[in-house]
């Protein structure tokens, strides 16, 4: 709602015409972006003949525009079971991340105390390490454990497996988003008697909004289109989120050569997580223009 | 600060043992294995040969493996310096007061939501193509018949196709932490300078940027992290077996672990768990680096 | 603000879903686990989903069939083997599952006579699976695929080539002419390049001695090498392979040259007209000759590399038996023959004599065959070596090198 009525104040030439460098830069690219992406819109609506014809790059349908690409990706899975599924992984492994790493990030970005540097370090190197070598072996023992029999145990391993895989990447993104919050805050919030811990969630944490968004993005992103994890636990169509489901779809293509299949299966993959990032980043916007938040 | 240590061990307990419960018993295992050979992943600890260093020498006397990790170096240095410079400046246009801001840093963003492996064929087909790529009309348009004819994806020049490709998707991830890190900064800064009459390339090198190292430093932690996982888009270049141009040790290390595409090779985890320890050291080693170089401890606004 | 209450109120309801669906998992009585190396979608997955419904349907058997992909089984199944995982049956290819999961497998052989298996299935298959599984059969081949030339017919027809070319020379000469008929005589892709290599010098040596050359790095010291590289220099040098070629990055060359009708051949296996057959629409006539013979080498064309997919069962396995009748099933008869049509395939069952129509060229082939060449002869077996074959081999077809530059890099590069 704040953003309609930024909208409405008037133009004012003299700035515009400073930005008018950036404007160029950002247009050229837009344009560029706009026609690679283009392409790949085109070719999911095109056929696999006229893709490797050249005809897509030349902008033209010689046999009209293909929904059935779309109406065969859609049909032929399960697709919004996978949906559900990989809204839920998504959904709860963000909140739990966000709640997990927001209070570590902030500890280790704002006190000194023995083993910061080492949990700091060891969150990173973790990150270096493949998946690979990460989940296999999990997975070995978990399965060893007994715990996958059933499927509630399945689903809750799996988030707790986002999640954790994930918690070095968001602690050490958060860091510098709480590095760079004025200490007075604090401070002030002390002489009004509000004890730390309080401080962090009424105060710090609202303050760093802009990155928390942007992590929760990424992480949303990332359980969304997570691959191995999913591929290897669940053993079952009522288990499997959008990635592996589609994700072997958009291989089957492939193989069988049906380019323009495998192109409408991509879109929609990808539209749901844009569609969210839209959604989102209004609210990063809000969050930094609005409430009082400013540094 | 005594009275913040409930509040330090509070805050921290639930991050650190769930990163324990995760990483600790795999990277343990992952370093051990590296000192034997061992043909699958999984094998259990009966079935491991001790070594010693001898996978890490394997891997110092391996050319196919030192060509990696030089690919590597090239991904992490020349498209790190497109990358960064290029998220930079488009996000300081963006939050530079211009209209139209979110649809441009979505349009940006864009591409890093699309599959790879989309965008790969994407580029190897509507771009590269030495029939009609995009590049190639671009070049015959302009009259440039030299340029018109190169072969993007032939061994001399697959390297720099791979990269601007993977760059380009990379460039809106990175532009938006940008963003979210100048948002931080807050307006008034830049209605003083610009009241006190700072030009905006004045404001962005006396105000944007030493506020940004930070965010710089986080940046390039990521990039340095993605690069050393840089896999998907090497496969897709080449698929099946790899290429020399394209190689990197993730996909060396892929090959050691699962055998190579179609022919069944020698595997040995060990050698490539030997790998996942010298990424993992390299990634440690810049973020040490990156934390010495920007330190923003003087930053107080 | 509706909105956002919508928004929550849909993702409750979702999630509400997600745990309502949940139940305990059935326990293992005359129940079988199947992971396949396919993907539900494509042909072959589909052809055994209709397989294993029929099979549950008529013998009360449970099939818990599982798509887990060519990746999924490649990095998957023996992680999920080795934590014990019920899994009774799966697939992939015929060496990757009895040489690098051979210590999973049962052996099939009392089952396999019991059932008389052997009398209607390709013994050159069969005996190939007891080759690689240390001379016992571990596995069950489907899915047979050979590699050899495709062939445009309409293109040969048009350039005046009446016979398939046997012998070098003849080879020669059929490119000669395709050229001066206006196509491209050869193209290939990235993914395959090293295939020729492979053929060529195994055509020259054996595949012995391609395995000898490329795993010990006797480039210089084996004269076939040279030899080889030569021959491909003179091919590159009568302009006889495509000006793309060292750019073609898989499936640009299959699909925009070959299937589009401005190559003639190319060096591929069986699945070819499968994958391009969108492009190549349903008047595209295939040809199929095997790789010819040359002068003084010690293969000719009864060697090719042919091979198959196969169905193995877990040594652990409860009930071996009923996954061996699944085999069987899928592998014979009605479920062969419709596995064989939707995915333009090779039928394993010999008494499925029809095959597909696009594949009518490929049966002479097939049966000619008496020697088994590994995957692109083997010329692949050393792995760190496999990335430098590509790339000079690619130079080398595109003429950026000359055959002595060839065996140079090679020497230089082990």
């Amino acid at each position: 709602m704040k953003k309609k009525k930024r909208a409405k104040t008037p133009v004012n030439w003299k700035k515009e015409l400073r930005l008018a460098p950036g404007y160029l830069i950002l247009l050229l690219w837009v344009a560029l972006t706009v026609v690679l992406l283009g392409w790949v819109l085109m070719a999911s609506f095109s056929t696999t003949k006229d893709i490797f014809n050249g005809n897509v790059n030349k902008f033209v349908f010689p046999t009209g525009l293909h929904f059935e690409n779309y109406a065969k990706a859609w049909s032929s899975q399960n697709v919004s079971r996978f949906f559900a599924n990989s809204l839920f992984y998504s959904v709860i492994s963000c909140a739990a991340l966000v709640l997990i790493c927001a209070p570590a990030a902030y500890v280790l970005a704002r006190f000194t105390f023995l083993g910061n540097k080492l949990i700091q370090t060891g969150f990173v190197s973790a990150m270096g390490v493949p998946v690979i070598m990460i989940i296999l072996p999990l997975f070995v023992l978990i399965s060893k454990m007994g715990i996958l029999n059933n499927e509630m145990a399945n689903r809750f391993t799996m988030i707790v497996l986002y999640v954790g895989i994930n918690v070095p990447y968001t602690t050490i993104f958060l860091l510098t988003f709480f590095q760079n919050i004025s200490r007075a805050f604090e401070e002030a919030a002390a002489i009004d008697g509000c004890p730390p811990m309080k401080t962090f969630w009424v105060i710090m944490l609202p303050m760093a909004q802009p990155g928390i968004i942007t992590v929760t993005i990424f992480n949303f992103i990332n359980v969304w289109n997570e691959y191995f994890l999913s591929l290897i636990l669940a053993n079952s169509d009522r288990l499997k989120p959008v990635a592996v489901g589609l994700y072997g779809m958009i291989n089957s293509m492939k193989y069988t050569g049906d380019w323009a299949g495998m192109f409408a299966a991509v879109i929609i993959v990808f539209l749901p997580t844009f569609l969210l990032y839209i959604f989102l980043s209004e609210k990063i916007i809000a969050g930094v223009t609005g409430g009082g938040v400013k540094g | 600060m005594k009275k913040n240590k409930t509040m330090i061990i509070c805050f921290l307990a639930p991050a650190v043992i769930l990163f324990l419960l995760v990483f600790l018993y795999p990277i343990v295992r992952t370093i051990l294995m590296s000192f034997f050979k061992i043909d699958g992943v999984t094998d259990s600890m009966d079935k491991w040969t001790f070594l010693g260093l001898g996978n890490y020498i394997e891997l110092a006397n391996t050319s196919l493996f030192k060509t990696s990790m030089l690919n590597l170096l090239k991904i992490w240095l020349f498209g790190g310096i497109i990358v960064m410079s290029l998220g930079l400046l488009f996000a300081v246009i963006i939050t530079s007061g211009i209209r139209f801001k979110s649809f441009f840093r979505a349009v940006i963003y864009l591409p890093n939501v699309v599959s790879a492996v989309a965008l790969a064929v994407m580029w190897l087909q509507a771009v590269y193509s030495p029939q009609f790529g995009l590049l190639k009309t671009f070049f015959n348009a302009l009259g440039l018949k030299n340029l018109a004819k190169i072969q993007w994806l032939d061994s001399d020049h697959k390297f720099w196709a791979l990269l601007i490709a993977y760059c380009f998707g990379m460039i809106g991830y990175h532009m938006l932490i940008f963003t979210s890190g100048i948002e931080r900064i807050g307006t008034e800064y830049y209605e003083a300078a610009t009241i006190d009459g700072a030009s905006k390339p004045k404001q962005f090198v006396y105000i944007t940027f030493p506020l940004l190292k930070g965010v710089l430093r986080t940046n390039l932690t990521m990039w340095s992290i993605s690069s050393v996982g840089f896999f998907v888009w090497s496969q897709l270049f080449s698929n099946v077996t790899a290429d020399n141009s394209t190689i990197t040790p993730m996909v060396y290390m892929y090959i050691q672990m699962f055998g190579a595409g179609n022919t069944v090779t020698e595997r040995n985890a060990g050698l490539a768990a030997a790998i996942g320890v010298l990424l993992c050291i390299c990634v440690v080693i810049i973020f040490t680096i990156l934390n010495r170089l920007l330190r923003d401890d003087d930053i107080e606004f | 603000m509706r909105k956002r209450v919508l928004s929550v109120a849909l993702s409750l309801t979702m999630v509400a879903g997600v745990f309502a669906g949940t139940a305990l998992s059935a326990s293992a009585e005359g129940k079988i686990t199947y992971w396949s190396m396919w993907e539900s979608t494509e042909p072959q997955g589909q052809a055994i989903q209709e397989a294993v419904d029929a099979y549950s349907a008529e013998t009360g058997v449970e099939v818990d069939l599982q798509f887990k992909g060519r990746t999924g089984i490649r990095e998957g199944l023996q992680a999920a083997l080795d934590a014990g995982t019920e899994i009774d049956l799966f697939d992939e290819d015929i060496d990757r599952v009895n040489k690098t999961w051979g210590d999973y497998l049962l052996d099939l052989e009392e089952m396999a006579a019991a059932a008389d298996y052997e009398s209607t299935a390709i013994s050159g298959l069969i005996s190939a699976c007891r080759e690689v599984g240390g001379g016992t059969l571990k596995s069950i081949p489907y899915q047979p695929n050979v590699f050899a030339f495709f062939y445009n017919k309409a293109i040969f027809e048009e350039a005046g080539v009446e016979a398939v070319p046997t012998t070098w020379d003849e080879f020669l000469d059929t490119c000669q002419k395709i050229q001066d008929a206006g196509y491209t005589p050869i193209t290939c892709d990235d993914a395959y390049i090293t295939c020729m290599f492979g053929y060529h010098l195994g055509r020259l040596i054996g595949e012995e001695g391609v395995t000898r050359v490329v795993e010990n790095g006797e480039w210089a010291e084996e004269p076939a090498v040279l030899q080889m590289a030569q021959a491909y220099e003179e091919l590159a040098t009568k302009g006889y392979f495509s000006e793309m070629i060292e750019g073609n990055v898989w499936p640009a060359g299959q699909n925009t040259e070959l299937a589009l009708g401005t190559a003639a051949m190319y060096l591929n296996g069986s699945w070819l007209p499968n994958e391009v057959k969108e492009m190549a629409g349903d008047d595209f006539q295939w040809g199929c000759f095997n790789y010819p013979a040359v002068e003084g080498g010690v293969t000719g064309t009864e060697a090719a590399n042919y091979g198959a997919q196969v169905y193995a069962i877990n040594k652990d396995s409860k009930n071996p038996q009923a996954a061996f009748d699944l085999i069987c099933y899928i592998t014979k008869g009605e479920y062969d023959q419709k596995l064989s049509e939707m995915s333009i395939g090779i039928p394993a069952d010999t008494t499925n004599g029809e095959w597909p129509a696009l594949l009518a060229d490929v049966k002479p082939v097939m049966d000619s065959l008496s020697t088994r060449f590994s995957w692109a002869v083997n010329c692949e077996a050393n792995a760190n070596i496999t990335p430098v074959l590509k790339e000079n081999m690619l130079k080398l077809c595109g003429g950026s090198i000359t055959a002595q530059e060839f065996v140079d890099n090679m020497e230089a590069a082990s």
